[in-house]
């Protein structure tokens, strides 16, 4: 069990919910964790499950998620008040140190499509200077203030933050981060981690395979258990067997993914 | 504590029979919800339960069907993850051993495309460590070229559950029952007649969650299974139905969240309840439950659960 320490507002629906956890620091890098503030029934349609979020930010004895309201059950998560508990079943999953142990010395390019910036506080925390990320969102609707971006300069000094809006009605560039991202794999290629929308990461594998470079992808799905026995996470690899994001992933080789039978 | 209470029971009994099968407490893992047994052991030890039942197995690996496979809807969930398992073999090498070693009451739930499938399954399980089959006749993902479950069908749920029978030996065969039918009953008895040692009541309901905006169904196959606490009203009477019209024992499940809920199905008439989205809703609930109903029984001073099975009044 956990505790909200505290809801910081960050703007465009966007949330950060800090966690006193027991336990804490963990390895986050990808690594999930299933949330519920709410009775076994429900507070109401809509809430009968815990949620899975990507854990953003780890330290002593605290956790932080990334939460962006879009229904019932991330209203309830961005509106507790401190001290109120919080079930915490995590970290859960396979983070990017699983997947290559020597991550941390190599430079990436990080990848981030709306609330798929959740895991990426971790990653580039400890990347540093190593770490560029794009950060794309669809509109300003959606984009937490700047204030929010500089913060995170706190914990990965000098690493380099591109940010967009498709539509071009927010700070930073017109379009999508794939855009940029092909400038830089053109002059400059390096791995690709990345987490967002289905779309995105299809493109970025394509990306990846045209510029030969490794590709980790934080895939999303809905899930019921996150524990590896309801298989509701369960999407398609490239050699015809499935993954279950909740336990092969959700950081997985997004070279092995078959992008095109994937529909979260 | 009721008015006519008697003096708090030390020790109540909590033990039950299914048929032959001897259980330590009458709270099984339902099939779908435990994996193959010992993916949960952090949070609930197989064999601090009744029985665990397996995910669905077919004679060869399943893929399932496309995402999503799940959608919360009004107070449930919508599942159709369309029998993704790993098939027969996998389970015998890799759980049935850990499961029993551990000291699990193992139930494997079977499912096929064809009767064949099903009696197949059974006499290879019947060979093996297992303790009981379940037929699921039954799951709205499964589907014969009739488009209606087997369950459902009873000229075949006759067929299937008495070569099941015929082909599990002595081991027992518990039949799962489709839970939207006209005479949840007669179909009740003919599983009865056909030789099952139980039945388990109810699977999830055939049900459809709609995305108004794009006008597609929210999950990818279009319908699914309706699960968790809104068909508890149902599941209940179709237990009360089969438990007086039956003399085997009925296994209730469908939406228990907690030891009241389990206590109700005990008073319609079952033996046994399984625990299914429950368990995804809170995967330590089966052990507090069984704690629960145990301190219940003690308050209300009932030496075992056979002094309320079945007592409903009406």
């Amino acid at each position: 069990m956990a505790k909200a320490k505290a809801v910081d507002n960050l703007g465009g629906g966007n949330h950060l919910l800090t966690l006193e956890v027991p336990g804490a620091p963990f390895s986050a890098l990808g690594r999930f964790a299933r949330l519920r503030a709410w009775p076994a029934r429900g507070l109401g349609p809509g809430t009968l499950l815990d949620r899975p979020f990507s854990i953003h930010l780890t330290g002593p004895r605290e956790l932080s998620f990334f939460i962006r309201q879009v229904g019932p059950a991330t209203s309830l998560l961005a509106s507790l008040s401190p001290g109120t508990p919080v079930r915490f079943i995590g970290p859960l999953g396979r983070g990017l140190d699983d997947l290559d142990p020597n991550f941390a010395a190599k430079s990436w390019y990080l990848v981030a499509g709306g609330a798929g910036l959740g895991p990426m506080p971790s990653i580039m925390a400890a990347l540093g200077p190593r770490a560029k990320l794009f950060y794309g969102e669809r509109s300003h609707k959606t984009q937490p203030d700047t204030g929010y971006l500089a913060d995170l300069e706190l914990y990965a000094p000098k690493a380099e933050l591109v940010t967009a809006t498709e539509d071009g009605s927010g700070y930073g560039q017109k379009g999508l981060v794939t855009v940029p991202l092909t400038e830089c794999l053109k002059v400059q290629p390096r791995p690709i981690v990345a987490c967002g929308p289905t779309p995105m990461l299809a493109a970025l594998a394509r990306l990846a395979n045209q510029y030969s470079v490794p590709y980790f992808a934080c895939v999303e799905a809905r899930m019921a258990c996150g524990l590896g026995v309801c298989l509701s996470c369960s999407l398609p690899k490239l050699d015809g067997t499935n993954f279950r994001v909740c336990r092969e992933g959700p950081m997985v080789d997004g070279l092995a993914i078959d992008w095109d039978n994937v529909h979260t | 504590m009721p008015k006519n209470a008697k003096k708090p029971q030390a020790s109540p009994d909590l033990s039950v029979d299914i048929g032959p099968l001897k259980l330590k407490n009458p709270v099984l893992a339902a099939s779908g919800v435990f994996g193959y047994g010992l993916e949960l052991q952090g949070f609930c030890p197989p064999e601090a339960l009744g029985a665990v039942i397996t995910k669905g197995l077919s004679l060869t690996p399943w893929p399932g069907n496309p995402g999503p496979r799940i959608v919360e809807s009004g107070f449930g969930l919508i599942n159709a993850i369309g029998l993704e398992n790993v098939g027969l073999d996998a389970f015998l090498e890799n759980s049935l051993g850990p499961l029993k070693r551990a000291g699990a009451v193992v139930g494997a739930n079977v499912l096929g495309r064809s009767p064949e499938d099903y009696v197949e399954l059974t006499s290879r399980l019947a060979q093996s460590q297992v303790d009981f089959i379940e037929l699921n006749v039954s799951c709205p993902n499964l589907r014969h070229p009739g488009g209606l479950s087997f369950g459902s069908d009873p000229k075949l749920l006759a067929s299937i559950t008495k070569d099941c029978v015929k082909a599990a030996g002595d081991k027992p065969i518990v039949t799962k029952l489709p839970p939207l039918v006209t005479d949840i009953v007669a179909l009740a008895k003919i599983a009865e007649d056909n030789g099952a040692t139980a039945v388990s009541l109810i699977n999830s309901l055939p049900a459809l969650s709609i995305d108004l905006d794009t006008r597609r169904a929210n999950l990818a196959v279009g319908p699914g299974g309706l699960s968790g606490p809104p068909i508890k009203p149902l599941a209940l009477r179709q237990v009360a139905l089969c438990a007086r019209a039956l003399s085997i024992p009925v296994i209730g499940l469908g939406g228990i969240m907690d030891y009241r809920d389990a206590l109700e199905f005990i008073v319609a008439g079952a033996t046994a309840v399984q625990i299914g989205t429950g368990i995804l809703v809170d995967p330590g609930l089966p052990i507090r439950l069984i704690g629960d109903v145990y301190h219940w029984l003690g308050e209300n001073g009932l030496a075992d659960l056979g002094q309320i099975r079945g007592s409903l009044k009406l």
